[in-house]
């Protein structure tokens, strides 16, 4: 019996993603006429208007660009101040921890305007590192959070020892405790990836180009520009182009993730 | 000292960003909301308190606090239901909770873009729940979901719910894993099952994961903006406006960047007040009550 | 500073005309004499809004015209959003030199706040062909639209026709004609419902298209246009009136008698056009961009054909009323090179690449005259009604006051969805103006 509501469950969790897969196959004009409809034949232009016509090719290219580039600063520099907030006491170490714990507290939106002028300011308006910085400082709180958990539960042996042997505190962290806490890297850069690769609210805002598009501003460009309502069969194209990397994350690392999320949420 | 050093250099690059790009922004927000500036060139007016006075008798903003509120209670509710039962339907061993286990998160990796376009799509006049509804012989019961002002709001939060059940599955999962397996066992053996062993037994037992996902659904709910954005823009006749699609309106379409701060503030307060009241009302353990613990 | 360019321009001109200058091999019999005098250099940046018309012809203008001035460089670029780019730019104070920045941006805050550099020192220097000047080539009824307290700020382009459009294949085979009054419409709608399919379908989402297709023209029919004009101009109980009240009225009774799509409430431009042009609907208020938006998706033998919205019969205003509009072009105050943007758009504006224009996008445009010639047959209706046009007005309440507009349609919305009676309608439309009236920090116009 329960297999039987996991199943529902499933097929409720599922089927709306199955459904996007094999409609992004059919002409647009099937999508609205018969939906639930098999496709007749592969359209596999569907894909290549999406990728080159809608520009979701470069919408793409440009998500890549930044995601990688916000990991590539955010997880240095989150790692070290996790390591240093979560096993050194000093005058400010909590205060210090809770303003970045607060920065998940109130939403983007409070501070878009601000934000928006800054950018403009440091003439980083619309631009990729523009928004690389403005997403590394968006995800510093969540990650620091995370990792500073996994940096606590690391044993103090290891660190003593290496001190002891006459490493100084930096290269301690860098040759002993950093890759102990690999695990924990891993999957925090993997949920950082998946929200920053999913990020539309401030991409919106901060990019008003068209040049610089990342992925979610090229699907919702695709559902609001004009030419392209009328063409779902491309628009679905893009959906499953963008939905692709993600899942393909996810299945590979999906137990770590949920390992991770155990033990992160109980606090 | 060589340890000062070694502390400020680890913390530096870090917290410079923040400062910069976080906690300074979030300062001139707030002086913002005392100005009014249409955003398209460098002139602004102060006004002090005059745009919290203005939001405050604002009908438009009280209704999307309103529509804000109604997700809460209305896909809220239905969130933390369905995911405890998923959460129990999984917690078991076995091929199929595991499954279930892997494609529950499924949704969540789907960036909310995605799951507005194909909710869209799902309530689209010609779209999928009307050609179903048709396909079974209920064609009375076809709407123009996201176009009729009963139905709107709903159907962002049945986008909402879909995207967010297997996070919380997920949370309460973790919080039954952690139930005592005594506890688990005493129940079955005073004969406590089904619907009267969770009301009594697991349901306060989840006190600690339960504040999180609450707290955590709260937040994210008075924050929710691209769903609507993408779904209705928070119509029809703002039926379904929440208030980050209002504030969106009056600083990009209005052209009033003061008063949309003004509404973001609002909108930090009403968030902060209802978690506060959470943490508040859920701050002690019913559990610990039963055993004798230190006060 | 201004006066000397000014008197050195002038002159520069003068010398050209006296002295020698057609570029040899220019073929052109009508080519603009003396376009190639002024000394134009540096850079020159175009941004402009790339919609249903495109950017192709923008570039070859901004091309050719930069052939004519070797010193210049002209890059011209856009986009669906351009507006979105445009906004940080002003606010920088480092915008474009020539802009066309779409539908979606609030020119007359631009207007207010001084980032527009008036016009009318260009406007009243000679036109392209050097026959009158610049501001005679454009016609009256549409370079007014750009004008605040006497001062033209935004500039005309191509012009936008309203109206409704039928496909006269689809009616003549069933015997039916495109209703000229609204008695004729309600026949005609009882007539298309029978065969099954929709008599109007409309874009439910943008209820604007409603408001220019249906309300404000039917209110201008039975009141004339004072009712329109004084409910543009905020005038108290305007748009509570007995025109507002029974154009309401009427958009109710066909949504009553079932003859609006249903559904259509919901639908998107491009949904409901789809609707349409697929033959599931017959008629559909829409503007003169519907073909070439259509283009892609229009199934080959369907066609439409445009007309003016059904007059009321007995009505006090004029039949022959037609509703306009214009996305203007218009040159910022921070420009680096203004002059070579306003040299570029009165080219851009000359005969020849007017009516260039108008071949190649089936659009009609601002300049006089541009439509003398062998018209594409979807223009040969719209240019007919402008020429006969005793009246000609557009619908500026829309831009001039966006937070009324959105009450307004709102409301509009909640009537098409049965929840609010005609007269709850016109109610909440003069609340909405009244709330626009007493806030002094949105400032206020008047219909020229």
């Amino acid at each position: 019996m329960k297999g039987f509501i996991r199943g529902f469950f499933l097929v409720l969790a599922v089927l709306p993603l199955v459904w996007v897969l094999y409609s992004s196959l059919k002409p647009g004009v099937d999508i609205l006429g018969s939906p639930w409809s098999f496709p007749t034949s592969f359209r596999w232009q569907n894909y290549g208007k999406a990728w080159t016509e809608a520009g979701i090719g470069s919408a793409f290219g440009n998500s890549l660009i930044v995601t990688i580039g916000t990991l590539a600063i955010l997880m240095p520099i989150s790692a070290m101040a996790a390591y240093v907030l979560a096993r050194y006491k000093f005058h400010g170490n909590r205060l210090i921890f809770t303003a970045f714990l607060g920065g998940m507290m109130f939403p983007h939106f409070l501070i878009i305007v601000p934000l928006f002028l800054l950018l403009r300011d440091w003439h980083s308006l619309d631009t990729l590192h523009g928004l690389i910085l403005v997403y590394v400082a968006y995800s510093l709180s969540f990650t620091i959070f995370v990792l500073s958990g996994f940096f606590e539960s690391l044993p103090d042996e290891l660190a003593q020892a290496a001190m002891l042997d006459g490493c100084s505190d930096a290269a301690t962290f860098w040759r002993v405790m950093l890759p102990l806490a690999k695990p924990g890297l891993l999957v925090t850069a993997i949920f950082d990836a998946i929200g920053l690769w999913n990020e539309y609210s401030l991409a919106l805002v901060l990019l008003p180009g068209a040049d610089h598009r990342t992925l979610p501003l090229g699907i919702a460009n695709l559902t609001m520009t004009q030419q392209y309502q009328a063409d779902w069969g491309a628009l679905f194209a893009g959906l499953v182009i963008s939905m692709a990397p993600v899942m393909a994350v996810y299945w590979i690392f999906k137990d770590r993730i949920y390992e991770a999320m155990l033990a992160g949420s109980i606090k | 000292m060589k340890r000062t050093g070694f502390i400020v250099g680890f913390l530096a690059p870090a917290v410079l960003i923040y400062l910069a790009l976080v906690l300074v922004p979030l300062g001139q927000a707030l002086i913002f909301s005392a100005y009014q500036w249409r955003g398209v060139s460098a002139k602004r007016k102060f006004v002090g308190a005059d745009n919290f006075r203005e939001l405050a008798g604002d009908h438009d903003f009280l209704r999307s606090v309103t529509n804000n509120l109604w997700l809460l209670v209305g896909a809220g509710v239905v969130i933390i239901a369905v995911s405890l039962v998923v959460a129990h339907l999984t917690a078991a061993p076995g091929k199929s909770a595991k499954l279930l286990r892997g494609f529950s998160l499924v949704p969540q990796m789907v960036s909310l873009v995605a799951v507005a376009v194909l909710w869209q799509f799902i309530f689209n006049p010609e779209g999928l729940l009307n050609a179903t509804l048709r396909g079974v012989g209920l064609s009375s019961w076809t709407r123009t979901w996201l176009g009729d002002s009963h139905f709107a709001l709903a159907g962002v939060g049945v986008a909402f719910a879909w995207y967010a059940v297997g996070f919380y599955a997920l949370l309460f999962g973790a919080g039954l894993r952690n139930i005592p397996a005594e506890v688990n066992e005493a129940a079955e053996l005073d004969g406590s099952q089904g619907w009267h062993r969770f009301a009594q037994i697991t349901w306060p037992m989840l006190w600690s994961v339960k504040r999180t996902a609450i707290t955590y659904l709260v937040i994210n709910v008075m924050n929710t903006f691209a769903l609507v954005f993408l779904m209705t823009r928070g119509g029809p006749d703002r039926a379904s406006d929440t208030m980050l699609t209002y504030l969106y309106e009056q600083a990009f379409v209005n052209s009033k960047f003061g008063y949309a701060t003004a509404v973001a503030v609002g909108n930090f307060a009403v968030a902060m007040i209802l978690s506060l009241a959470i943490l508040f009302f859920l701050r002690r353990d019913p559990t610990s009550s039963q055993n004798r613990s230190e006060a | 500073m201004k006066g000397i360019f000014q008197w050195f321009a002038i002159s520069a001109l003068a010398i050209s005309v006296v002295g020698c200058s057609q570029p040899a091999g220019s073929a052109k019999a009508n080519e603009p004499a003396g376009s190639t005098a002024k000394e134009l250099k540096g850079d020159l940046e175009v941004v402009a809004f790339k919609g249903g018309y495109g950017l192709d012809q923008y570039e070859k203008a901004g091309k050719e015209f930069g052939e004519k001035h070797p010193d210049l460089k002209v890059k011209v670029t856009g986009d669906p959003r351009v507006w979105l780019q445009l906004r940080p730019r002003l606010v920088a104070g480092t915008p474009p030199d020539l802009m066309f920045p779409g539908w979606d941006m609030d020119v007359w805050a631009l207007i207010e706040e001084g980032q527009l550099k008036p016009l009318d020192e260009a406007l009243d220097q000679p036109a392209a062909n050097g026959k009158g000047t610049w501001r005679e080539s454009f016609d009256p009824n549409v370079l007014k639209l750009g004008q605040k307290d006497g001062k033209t700020y935004l500039l005309p382009y191509y012009v936008m026709t309203y109206g409704w459009w039928f496909d006269p294949g689809v009616f003549t085979k069933n015997g039916w004609t495109a209703p000229k009054t609204y008695a004729e419409l309600l026949t005609l709608c009882e007539k298309i419902k029978a065969k099954g399919i929709a008599p109007i379908t409309y874009q439910g989402q943008y209820p604007y298209y409603m408001i220019e297709g249906m309300l404000l023209p039917w209110a201008a029919s039975i009141g004339g246009m004072e009712a329109v004009n004084d409910a543009q101009n905020l005038v108290p109980g305007a748009w509570k009136s007995d025109a507002l009240l029974k154009a309401a009225t009427m958009i109710d009774e066909l949504n009553k008698k079932g003859y609006l799509q249903a559904g259509a409430v919901g639908m998107s431009h491009t949904e409901s056009q789809t609707q349409f042009v697929n033959g599931k609907a017959a008629m559909i208020p829409c503007g003169s961009w519907l073909p070439s938006e259509m283009k892609e998706v229009t199934p080959p033998t369907a066609k439409m054909q445009f007309f003016l919205p059904p007059v009321v019969d007995g009505g006090k205003g004029d039949p022959s009323t037609m509703l306009i509009g214009v996305e203007p072009w218009m040159i910022p105050n921070d420009a680096k090179n203004p002059e070579a943007g306003i040299e570029l758009f009165r080219y851009m504006t000359s005969l020849p690449k007017a009516k260039e224009f108008v071949e190649t996008k089936n659009t009609l445009m601002a300049i006089k005259g541009s439509d003398e010639m062998k018209l594409p047959e979807v223009l040969v209706p719209q240019s007919a009604a402008l020429k006969a046009a005793k009246t000609v007005w557009s619908n500026q309440f829309r831009s001039w006051y966006k937070a009324a507009e959105k009450d307004i349609e709102g409301a509009l919305t909640s009537m098409l969805n049965g929840e609010l009676t005609p007269q709850q309608f016109v109610d909440r439309c003069e609340a909405a103006a009244e709330k626009t009236r007493k806030d002094s920090s949105i400032p206020k116009y008047k219909v020229s």
